[in-house]
């Protein structure tokens, strides 16, 4: 039985039971191994779902959204489970919201070149972290070397070289915000762009507002990210996002001690809202 | 007339001059879209689609309207603005061209005439390219264009293999195309059939629409929608904008900018009330305003099957599902 056949099954079954009310998967698009995120609620459509090497999108953050239907079921790898993990410990849904059917994963793949996504070349953790049954096996895919690679390159450049290359970066941003949208740490209930009385991030497009928006947001995940690397792939303009979400993790790591974030529901507090006395005062 | 591929480059070159700006698409930092000519651009006639469209040649993503200051006597001064150039697009495609059809409609008619659109779309040649061959998701021919053919354009070029047949189309075509003397001779070729693997039936669909206001068919599209704005900005029909300003303590800028109707802030009004507070609305109101609002206001659809949201939605929610999927429902 394929791990997609588990899953029909189970998937058929919980919602049969009533265990859960709602069900999110992966079904087929219109196009050759193309794939798109499938909410169902009714057993029938169980046979609906996919589980392949196409699916791209990481599904934790319609957990907050169909949560309010009821119980949630939904298939998680590493990096569903780990927004997952981020949105319980975030407060934003809970352990009992969600039922996890794991899968092990090596990794997705373009539909067009074959060729895996740079985010599942990254990829630390395949497997997931947190779920109450397993589809199949665990993948056990052996971690890439380099963590920080993208941010050593960066970190060579001069400064005014880094400069013209964020410039660069953010004079193609058009501000659709899908990097926001589809991160699983982004919960904000109301965005703080999206405050117009306050007026925090002017609605021009140019480089600073771009540049502002999207620094602001960086800090406001920081020692949260994940690395899914989903606002990266989800960019419509192929902007080097987790560049700088990766940036702020490496200085982290520095200052306070390696950490990833949302391995587990009884991570720490991050580190950027918690406070020590030994903590690193280099700025003071 | 006829003009061979390799006169197009000489043509182009010949083109670019002081007097007008020169757009071509061409991969601006691995961003394919319409860009100022010179002397380093690189055309990509080959490419069927841009992935940002020709819109903002019209319609800018920020544009100045005016700024405004106070004079030494304390009274506001309002200096306007007009930064609208002769400008020639060169390489177009009937789709985008059908997009501007729309653009037309909505900024010069109806007894309301947008100025800033209005001056720049009086200074705009449009050069179409036909084409010879379609991308996986173009749908325009389902949606009443056809792939070699654009009535609104000053020049037509059709895709003929080797060479274009050149049509004049306007008066200000036809001046255009007296300028080419050197680059085209005398012929007409039969153009290349453009085969396009994605198809849809627009029969009884807008109809259709109008009963389902209600329709659980919202949902399970919302559902899985990011409310981003990926599709509203590669849209080349999407129009909508919101007017800000930038304030110092004695003068601004007031200006106007791309909005989209996936924002929740987007229709927030004055006093907090959402009249479309979910995902569920504010997708709905766009399909509606795609396939059935725009058709009953202007007699067309405002989906004109480029597919840039197709191809480029991160959660591949798909406009030609929608349409077989209401062309479906009994």
């Amino acid at each position: 039985m394929t791990a997609q056949d588990t899953i029909r099954a189970r998937a058929r079954e919980l919602l049969e039971n009533g265990e859960v009310t709602t069900f999110i998967g992966w079904e087929s698009g219109r196009f050759e191994n193309q794939t798109t995120p499938l909410v169902i609620t009714d057993a029938s459509d169980a046979d609906k779902l996919v589980c392949n090497e196409y699916c791209v999108n990481t599904l934790a953050k319609y957990a907050r959204d169909v949560v309010t239907r009821g119980k949630v079921g939904m298939v998680v790898r590493g990096c569903d489970s780990r927004g997952i993990v981020r949105l319980i410990n975030d407060q934003v849904i809970n352990r009992e919201d969600v039922y996890l059917i794991g899968v092990g994963c090596a990794g997705v793949r373009d539909r067009k070149t074959g060729e895996l996504l740079k985010k599942c070349a990254e990829c630390r953790h395949g497997d997931p972290v947190i779920c109450d049954e397993m589809a199949g096996d665990a993948a056990g895919r052996p971690q890439p070397s380099e963590r920080f690679k993208e941010v050593h390159e960066v970190e060579l450049m001069t400064q005014p070289e880094r400069s013209r290359y964020f410039e660069g970066v953010y004079a193609k941003c058009i501000r659709c915000y899908a990097c926001r949208d589809v991160c699983p740490c982004c919960t904000c209930r109301e965005c703080f762009v999206d405050q117009r009385r306050e007026n925090w991030v002017g609605k021009q497009n140019n480089v600073a507002e771009n540049r502002f928006y999207s620094l602001t947001r960086v800090m406001h995940i920081a020692d949260r990210c994940i690395e899914c690397g989903e606002c990266e792939r989800a960019c419509p303009m192929g902007l080097p996002l987790m560049k700088l979400n990766r940036k702020v993790i490496k200085d982290l790591n520095d200052l306070f001690g390696e950490f990833e974030s949302s391995m587990t529901l009884d991570e720490e507090p991050g580190k950027l809202i918690t406070y020590d006395l030994v903590d690193c005062e280099e700025f003071m | 007339m006829i003009l061979t591929k390799q006169n197009l480059m000489p043509l182009l070159r010949n083109l670019t001059g002081a007097e007008r700006d020169v757009f071509v698409p061409t991969q601006v930092d691995g961003v394919s879209k319409f860009a100022l000519m010179d002397k380093g651009t690189v055309p990509d006639f080959e490419q069927v689609n841009t992935t940002m469209p020709p819109k903002d040649l019209l319609f800018p993503q920020t544009q100045k309207m005016y700024h405004f200051d106070v004079d030494a006597n304390g009274s506001y001064r309002i200096h306007e603005y007009d930064e609208s150039r002769e400008q020639l697009v060169f390489g177009i495609r009937p789709c985008d061209m059908r997009s501007i059809v729309c653009l037309d409609e909505v900024f010069l008619t109806k007894g309301f005439v947008d100025e800033f659109y209005a001056n720049a779309r009086e200074k705009l040649t449009c050069v179409c390219i036909g084409c010879a061959s379609a991308a996986e998701t173009c749908f325009c021919a389902s949606m009443d264009v056809d792939p070699q053919l654009a009535p609104n354009a000053d020049v037509m070029l059709q895709d003929c293999g080797d060479v274009y047949n050149v049509i004049a189309q306007t008066p200000k075509g036809e001046v255009e195309v007296a300028a080419w003397a050197p680059f085209v001779e005398e012929g007409v070729v039969e153009p290349v059939t453009c085969e396009q693997s994605l198809a849809v039936s627009m029969e009884g669909v807008v109809d259709k629409l109008e009963g389902m206001y209600d329709h659980p068919i919202w949902d399970n599209l919302s559902i899985k929608c990011l409310n981003c704005g990926t599709c509203t900005y590669l849209c080349p029909t999407c129009h909508c904008f919101d007017i800000s300003q930038d304030m110092r303590r004695k003068d601004g800028v007031r200006f106007r900018c791309w909005d989209s109707c996936m924002f929740s802030e987007y229709t927030m009004m004055a006093g907090g009330h959402n009249p479309r507070p979910e995902k569920l609305e504010r997708v709905r109101n766009r399909f509606m305003h795609k396939l059935n609002f725009f058709e009953r206001r202007y007699g067309m659809s405002l989906c004109v099957g480029c597919g840039r949201c197709v191809e480029k939605c991160p959660v591949a929610l798909d406009i030609t599902r929608l349409i077989d999927d209401v062309a479906a429902i009994g």
